[in-house]
């Protein structure tokens, strides 16, 4: 048996400051060792941390294993495991809505624990100051969402980069990914029946060439006859220059087709992914502190994300259009970079086409929303902190 | 009523007389009275009891006097300082352990502490150490708190008290969960911390431990303060009970009866049981005496029997239907 009262090895008011003196602890500014400290918290609970990680880089480095593996066993069978449309359908499609998810777990987790666990009076005890508990909470949960996605992607990328497809199929025809306009023209030249076999083109052709293995069918030669397209150059033939031609009409369609993701993309879209991780924390935070639980608002969320906002951002409401483009999701979505399927769809386009399905909204109006999401969910967190009894 | 506490000298004045201080402290919940204009003064460097029974207020005045809740009416003060208004400097220099002392399961005792240091001043993260150590708990502080027992986690509790270095510490049913020796033990850590100029309220149920630990208590029932004082001085307002061993009790009974002696007086086996009233002068004792010896009465034993606080205690509140 310890001694309780055996006396104190090393006095307690050896460093003790002057008793009286006026501290910081009411300041609303949260300290870099609270910060700290509510980082390792959330960091040690392991069941929590398992279940985020798996979900946010387990899931998708699996998948793309799996691809990787069924391509190097049977590579004829199965496609390359990377690539641009990979990219863009785990972006859109699952990141997208998994970094929301968990960044929603841990933020209702971050809300709820103290009051939970009977931790929030010790530090209401302490006459810190309710406002810096809570703020406390922010920079530490970001501290381990942001990585968090950002590993996850990071991996998507790498292998959507590394494992792309060597070549670009475009309409049938292998043609080299990411030329210019002039770059495709001259390829086209130089490769006049691919494209003039291959490429859609909605003009009258009437220049011979011979398509062996083109929609003519199996092994059956297409003959294409007429005069040779005005304006053509006199350097070229008729089947180069209607090759060119047709090059230039489809690059407006090629430039939509990669081998793999551009840096702008992936710069573009993983901030993207990152901001709805954040949105999602912020939130989950709020919601979670104003509840004083993690359940419930963590299956309010999930609904959220996974029902309501792809109902809400797929069908026009008559009426009550201001109150859908009022869903942090839909203004999220709206944000979201060009060249990646439309989010909450399940994948499919291209962005440009996909966006279209959208409720009209401005760029602002989508970024006041998501701004007055992350300013009202902490307003409400904070505040039912600060009322609460502890 | 109160008894008049006598004021501590030597403290600045800016700092307040009483480590706290209430008048009129009210806290509904509803149509309940939880607190009910409570006027309560705790010297400074003493061990304070806070007694009643369950259900009469005392967890919800701690909470009222830490923040943890607010008050519907009254004022009070912390080490001087009035709370609300400067709750953040009246609690740096608080350690309150409310009701069951509860931590983060999944965190060590010292991960624990290190988030409550985190919240106070920077000094306090090296007090983890020695408080952990002073509490007994060193060499289970590297241990997830899930795996504490009850007694432990009330150490845990003290020792998160004392990484603030308190002038006041506020403790809340701190026996709960302790074994006999680890009762002992805490209330010698209790007295340590008294005898180091620290205030200590104690708030319990336990009347034989605060009547062993503390130098004043006050009686709380339903919501009301009904005493307060030292305890030797409230002791001395109460009844005094004389144990008389002797021949013939039935005939000492009408002796003492005759004699005019001012008592109650009740016969058993061996003998009568007296009670004087309250404030009675010694010389009732010997004039009692007197008559029993002079009556032919053989007086084989006579005992002042002291009143306890459990006696006084169930005296004074309303479980036995006092008129509080």
């Amino acid at each position: 048996m310890t001694s309780v009262g055996a006396p104190a090895p090393t006095p307690l008011t050896a460093a003790a400051p002057p008793r009286g003196s006026r501290d910081s602890r009411g300041s609303w500014i949260p300290t870099p060792a609270m910060i700290s400290t509510r980082f390792m918290e959330l960091r040690r609970r392991r069941g929590l941390m398992i279940a985020l990680i798996v979900v946010n880089i387990g899931i998708p480095t699996v998948f793309l294993l799996i691809r990787l593996l069924a391509h190097a066993i049977a590579p004829r069978s199965y496609g390359p495991a990377g690539g641009y449309d990979i990219y863009t359908n785990i972006v859109a499609g699952l990141m997208y809505v998994f970094g929301f998810i968990i960044a929603a777990t841990l933020g209702c987790t971050a809300g709820s624990v103290d009051l939970t666990e009977g931790m929030f009076r010790h530090l209401v005890v302490t006459g810190r100051s309710r406002l810096a508990l809570y703020l406390a909470r922010i920079p530490a949960g970001l501290a381990i969402v942001v990585p968090l996605v950002a590993i996850g992607f990071t991996v998507v990328c790498a292998v959507c980069v590394l494992a792309a497809p060597k070549t670009l199929n475009y309409d049938g025809a292998n043609v080299p990914a990411g030329l210019s306009l002039s770059g495709l023209e001259h390829w086209a030249a130089d490769h006049p029946n691919q494209v003039v076999c291959n490429f859609s083109y909605d003009q009258p052709i009437s220049t011979n060439v011979s398509c062996g293995n083109g929609p003519g069918g199996p092994g059956g030669g297409v003959t294409i006859r007429g005069p040779a397209p005005s304006g053509a150059q006199p350097a070229l033939t008729p089947a180069k220059t209607l090759a060119v031609r047709i090059a230039a009409s489809d690059y407006a369609d090629y430039r939509t087709h990669f081998l793999y993701p551009s840096d702008s993309l992936m710069v573009k879209s993983g901030l993207w992914i990152e901001l709805e991780a954040v949105v999602g924390f912020i939130v989950g935070l709020g919601l979670a502190s104003l509840m004083g639980q993690r359940t419930v608002p963590v299956i309010l969320l999930i609904v959220l994300e996974l029902i309501l906002t792809p109902i809400l951002s797929m069908h026009r409401i008559p009426h009550l259009s201001n109150l859908q483009r009022s869903i942090v999701g839909l203004a999220t979505a709206h944000l979201e970079p060009g060249g990646l399927p439309l989010a909450f769809s399940g994948g499919g386009g291209p962005g440009g086409h996909a966006a279209s399905l959208l409720l009209p909204e401005s760029t602002t109006v989508a970024v006041s929303v998501i701004i007055a999401w992350l300013v009202v969910w902490t307003a409400l967190g904070a505040w039912r902190m600060m009322t609460r009894d502890a | 009523m109160s008894t008049t506490l006598a004021e501590p000298t030597g403290r600045p004045d800016t700092e307040g007389t009483w480590a706290v201080e209430t008048h009129g402290l009210t806290k509904r919940f509803g149509n309940n009275v939880a607190v009910n204009g409570v006027e309560l003064l705790v010297p400074r460097g003493c061990a304070f009891g806070y007694l009643g029974p369950n259900g009469a207020g005392k967890t919800t005045l701690i909470r009222v006097l830490l923040g943890l809740t607010h008050a519907d009416a009254g004022t009070m003060s912390l080490l001087g300082q009035p709370v609300p208004k400067h709750r953040d400097v009246a609690l740096a220099r608080v350690g309150a352990i409310v009701d069951e002392p509860r931590f983060h399961g999944h965190l060590t005792g010292r991960q624990n502490l290190q988030i409550l240091a985190a919240a106070r001043e920077a000094a306090a993260k090296d007090r983890i150490g020695p408080s952990l150590e002073r509490v007994g708990m060193s060499h289970r502080a590297d241990d997830r708190v899930s795996k504490y027992s009850m007694g432990m986690r009330q150490r845990l509790g003290v020792a998160a008290c004392l990484i603030g270095d308190p002038e006041l510490l506020i403790l809340d049913e701190p026996m709960n969960g302790l074994d006999p020796a680890g009762m002992h033990e805490m209330r010698d850590m209790i007295l340590s911390l008294v005898a180091e100029g620290r205030t200590v309220v104690l708030s319990s149920h336990l009347l034989d431990e605060v009547e062993r630990t503390c130098d004043a208590v006050a009686i709380v029932d339903r919501g009301n303060v009904i005493r307060q004082g030292p305890i030797s001085e409230l002791l001395a307002g109460a009844s005094v009970v004389l144990q008389v061993e002797c021949s013939e009790p039935d005939r000492a009974r009408s002796l003492l009866g005759a004699s005019g002696v001012r008592a109650d007086i009740e016969v058993s086996e061996s003998g009568l049981g007296i009670t004087l009233p309250a404030g009675a002068s010694r010389d009732i004792i010997a004039e009692a005496n007197r008559v029993l010896v002079e009556g032919g009465i053989s007086v084989y034993r006579l005992q002042e029997i002291q009143a306890s606080l459990e006696s006084w205690f169930l005296q004074v509140t309303s479980r036995l239907g006092a008129t509080e």
